[in-house]
């Protein structure tokens, strides 16, 4: 009998082994599904426990706060202005979850157990829930949601000091009221058009969908040249109206087969694509490459918002036999693409001395009382270049802001500007642009800068006249600001 | 002191067992302590509550059970008393959370639990004078399964008519039941080992023993299957039908009763889904809960719900929300614990249970007698299977059978017949034990 009770013994083992398992299945590998699920009450128990924190700008103007509702949520999300704010905020919605901040710092925005402060909160937890305050100027914001207009695009304005985020638009936008109420058909049809409509109103595109960034690359293929090629950086181009390229009968053509050419400065003043093709050339697809890298393509911008799509440059070995290409990707086309938020950390570097520094919306977290529970402290994302080649980029795009420059429109009295235009061909013959200015101001000591993109614009659209003046406009508010 | 509560004089292992158990007797007690305070002040926000008193009475009471083993079983396994007694105060703390009015109810029954594990031990000093009464057990067993059928007696909760009300007190006699089946089974089994261990007659290919001596055994079963049926009590014939086959397989080690067994219970439960909408409604919920979310999964997906809510480590104690799950308290209290205690506390109380098991199952190898064997064995089986049937049921690995978890959910009779069950292991394991002494 011994021998049938020690089975006994090992099949009840096996038994209580296999609760093992199927405890870990349900309490660790299906935790959080079921503890989200639908219908578990106990999420929305949290939820409801007290009003979602509020958001609000550097200055003080609520974007995001939770009003009494009257119905079985108790709490009602609401943006008091409505799709300004939205590429920041994103939306809170019962059905589509989070985005933007609201979902980056949810855990401290939504009902959660409050940090320890006395022994009662040891036994006895409290609920609250934290209010957070971005780094977002209000008056900058709606300067540039109204300086872009209804034209499609982005605005990306940051202190590059800090990489406090000043501004951050995208157009179209969306209204997170929307998809925050709690009539359950407004929420799905507002959910359905904005999924449906072809301009992608949800997309954040400042940092989210990157487009060639074009002649603002230039400061990219600058860098390098300073950094990697110096005799280049000195080197006198020859003057003309179109690069011959290698390996084809095709030429790199002029904006409007201008005559151009000479020393790099003068090229970068007038946007001289024949002496930047060149130049890229010159300086040979590695060299590009790695300038690219350390100005942070190929990689995620650490920012504080969900899902930030990685700016591009292709790989060395593809130009192998494509000569032809690098000479475009010099000049940011063909397969370079970038962000708004991503060209503003380039802009940001150059006026911070090299260094770029990681960009962020956050600037503090209070909790219910008041208390500063966090606060963002500014950090190095990259060396993206040398205290020396900034000056000297630096330089380079003052020039632009000169009479004779191509963004002599965004100069601004009193004030030096630094600034580079960018007109990328995105159709092969109808012409059609996207439009970029990036800049920086005071240049001796910038306290600003600012990547705007408007896509899409039909010819004769350039950087200069698409994205000058909201790059002049948000620059004129931030100084005057800072002056007042 | 140690005089006092080892009046036996002759060389023993018994003292530092019984030193031993004190100890984790104690350790059990502070746990428990603990326990209640931190879902006392959760629930509350205060320290001092209602409930103080009894927290004394849940926590020192089995106390008296470690005395009585000290006077009547000095040499039995050190661990089974504390064990079921730190089930029960996590029980009792878990009970008074979900309901504070309940709190004094279940401190009563946890008192009367422990009288009558030491009455237990006090009164069967021999494991065989069990034996003499087999008969009277067996029809005792019977007649208590078929109780709550009496006309004005029984009572309907829940669908099932599985109480029994007089006066004042009500109670499941299955639960009482269990206990006396397991004796005449392991006292039949014991007597008649070799003729049904022998096979006399053949059908076709397959050896079978003779009927005239499984005859009896099989209607008895039958009879007492028929008769929860007729109560709505799947769960507790599903496990009485289980420590059948398990004792008739231990007694013989014939394989083909495991068979056979296995063949009648998936014609039965097929049958029984045919017949009885609450067995194809437990069928239902457990293989789809997802598609019958309002209806019969209801339970069973507000039980994955609070498991998942609890995740590893759990809400903590008091800080969860299982009352939720319907009938959290009894059937599902197990749930409660996965919600509050996550991964950690479910994890734990299978654990105890394997401890139980284990220290059931080292007295059944120790004893002396085929029927000590096979009592050990089948009350072991009957505390292991029934904890294990009501947890699988709630993780989804087996249909929900609504037994209710030894020493841990809410109710007097579970209680006390569980208390019953480990007197009788501790007499089985204390015989063995100084057996072993004695023979050196």
């Amino acid at each position: 009998m011994d021998r049938q009770i020690r089975r006994l013994g090992l099949f009840m083992l096996a038994c209580f082994a296999l609760l093992f398992l199927q405890l870990n299945n349900i309490q660790v590998l299906q935790a959080s599904s079921l503890a989200n699920a639908q219908g578990n009450p106990r999420a929305y128990l949290k939820r409801v426990a007290a009003p979602r924190g509020t958001i609000q700008t550097a200055d003080g103007v609520v974007v995001a706060q939770s009003v009494p509702s009257h119905d079985s949520l108790k709490y009602l999300r609401v943006y008091p202005h409505g799709p300004l704010y939205s590429t920041v905020t994103g939306y809170d919605s019962l059905i589509y979850g989070t985005s933007g901040v609201e979902q980056t710092y949810n855990k401290y925005l939504q009902p959660h157990t409050a940090p320890l402060q006395s022994i009662s909160d040891l036994l006895a937890p409290r609920t609250t829930t934290d209010s957070l305050t971005l780094t977002i100027s209000s008056t900058l914001q709606s300067v540039a949601a109204s300086a872009l207009g209804n034209r499609h695009g982005a605005v990306v304005a940051l202190d590059p000091s800090t990489g406090a985020i000043l501004a951050m638009y995208s157009s179209p936008s969306f209204d997170p009221n929307l998809l925050a109420s709690h009539n359950n058909t407004t929420e799905v049809n507002a959910w359905k058009s904005y999924i449906a409509n072809p301009s992608q109103p949800l997309l954040p595109r400042a940092y989210r969908q990157i487009y060639p960034p074009g002649s603002t690359f230039k400061i990219v293929t600058s860098s390098a040249a300073f950094d990697r090629a110096p005799n280049l950086a000195t080197k006198i181009f020859p003057t003309l109206t179109a690069l011959p390229l290698p390996q084809t009968t095709h030429k790199l053509h002029n904006y409007a087969n201008e005559l151009c050419g000479g020393s790099l400065a003068q090229a970068f003043k007038v946007s001289c694509d024949s002496t930047y093709g060149q130049l890229g050339l010159d300086l040979g697809a590695q060299k590009l490459y790695t300038e690219a890298q350390s100005f942070g393509f190929d990689q995620v911008p650490p920012i504080d918002l969900p899902l930030a799509a990685p700016s591009s440059f292709p790989k060395p070995a593809t130009f192998t036999n494509q000569l032809p290409a690098l000479a475009f990707s010099a000049i940011g086309q063909q397969n370079v693409a970038a962000s708004a938020l991503q060209m503003a950390e380039v802009t940001g570097a150059i006026a911070n001395g090299g260094k770029m520094m990681t960009p962020h919306v956050m600037a503090q977290i209070h909790d219910a009382q008041g208390n500063l529970i966090k606060s963002y402290q500014p950090s190095v994302w990259k060396q993206a270049t040398s205290q020396a080649t900034a000056g000297a980029v630096s330089k380079f795009m003052q020039g632009v802001t000169q009479p004779g420059g191509t963004a002599s429109n965004v100069a601004l009295p009193g004030v030096t500007v630094a600034a580079k235009t960018g007109t990328a061909q995105i159709g092969l013959h109808n012409g059609y642009t996207d439009d970029w200015l990036v800049a920086f101001a005071p240049a001796q000591n910038p306290s600003i800068a600012v990547a705007v993109v408007v896509t899409n614009q039909p010819p004769p659209s350039t950087g200069s006249s698409q994205a000058g003046p909201v790059a002049r406009a948000v620059l004129q508010a931030a100084l005057s600001m800072k002056r007042g | 002191m140690s005089a006092i509560f080892a009046p036996v004089a002759r060389a023993s292992a018994g003292v530092p067992r019984r030193r031993t158990e004190l100890g984790l007797m104690l350790l059990g007690a502070l746990t428990t302590c603990f326990a209640y305070l931190l879902s006392h002040t959760a629930t509350t926000g205060r320290l001092i509550g209602t409930s103080d008193v009894l927290l004394a009475v849940v926590a020192l009471i089995p106390m008296g059970g470690h005395l009585a083993n000290r006077r009547w079983a000095p040499d039995a396994d050190p661990v089974i008393l504390p064990t079921a007694a730190l089930l029960n105060g996590l029980g009792w703390v878990m009970v008074v959370r979900l309901d504070p009015a309940l709190a004094l109810h279940q401190a009563m029954w946890t008192a009367i639990g422990v009288v009558v594990y030491v009455l237990g031990l006090a009164t069967v000093r021999h494991s065989r004078d069990l034996e003499r009464y087999r008969y009277l057990l067996g029809v005792g067993g019977v007649g208590m399964l078929l109780l709550p059928l009496v006309p004005h007696l029984g009572v309907d909760v829940n669908g099932s008519r599985l109480w029994v009300r007089l006066g004042p007190v009500s109670f499941q006699p299955v639960e009482i039941a269990k206990i006396a089946l397991v004796i005449f089974f392991a006292s039949s089994f014991g007597e008649k080992r070799d003729l049904i261990s022998t096979p006399t007659v053949r059908v076709g290919n397959l050896l079978l023993p003779d009927p005239r001596v499984l005859g009896p055994l099989v209607a008895a079963w039958g009879f007492a299957m028929l008769a929860m049926v007729a109560e709505h009590n799947v769960g507790f014939a599903f496990l009485i039908f289980v420590i059948f086959l398990s004792m008739l397989w231990v007694a013989t080690g014939r394989v083909a009763y495991l068979a056979v067994g296995a063949v009648l219970f998936v014609v039965g439960a097929w049958i029984g889904s045919l017949l009885f909408a609450h067995v194809d409604a437990r069928i239902v919920a457990w293989l789809h809960p997802w598609s019958h979310v309002n209806t019969v999964g209801y339970q069973i997906v507000q039980a994955q719900y609070a498991l998942g809510w609890g995740g590893i480590t759990g809400t903590g104690l008091g800080l969860g929300h299982p009352s939720y799950v319907p009938v959290v308290i009894s059937d599902f209290i197990f749930a409660a614990f996965g919600e509050e205690m996550g991964l950690v506390g479910t994890t734990s109380l299978v654990i105890a249970f394997l401890i139980l098991v284990g220290a059931g199952l080292r007295a059944a190898l120790s004893a002396r007698s085929d029927f000590s064997k096979l009592a050990a064995a089948g009350l072991t089986a009957v505390l292991g299977f029934q904890a294990f049937f009501i947890m699988a049921g709630i993780v989804r690995l087996l249909p929900l059978t609504g037994v209710t978890l030894p020493f841990v959910a809410y109710g007097g009779s579970s209680l006390v017949a569980n208390y019953v069950l480990i007197a009788l292991i501790m007499r089985i394991s204390n015989e063995g034990e100084a057996a072993k002494l004695s023979w050196g």
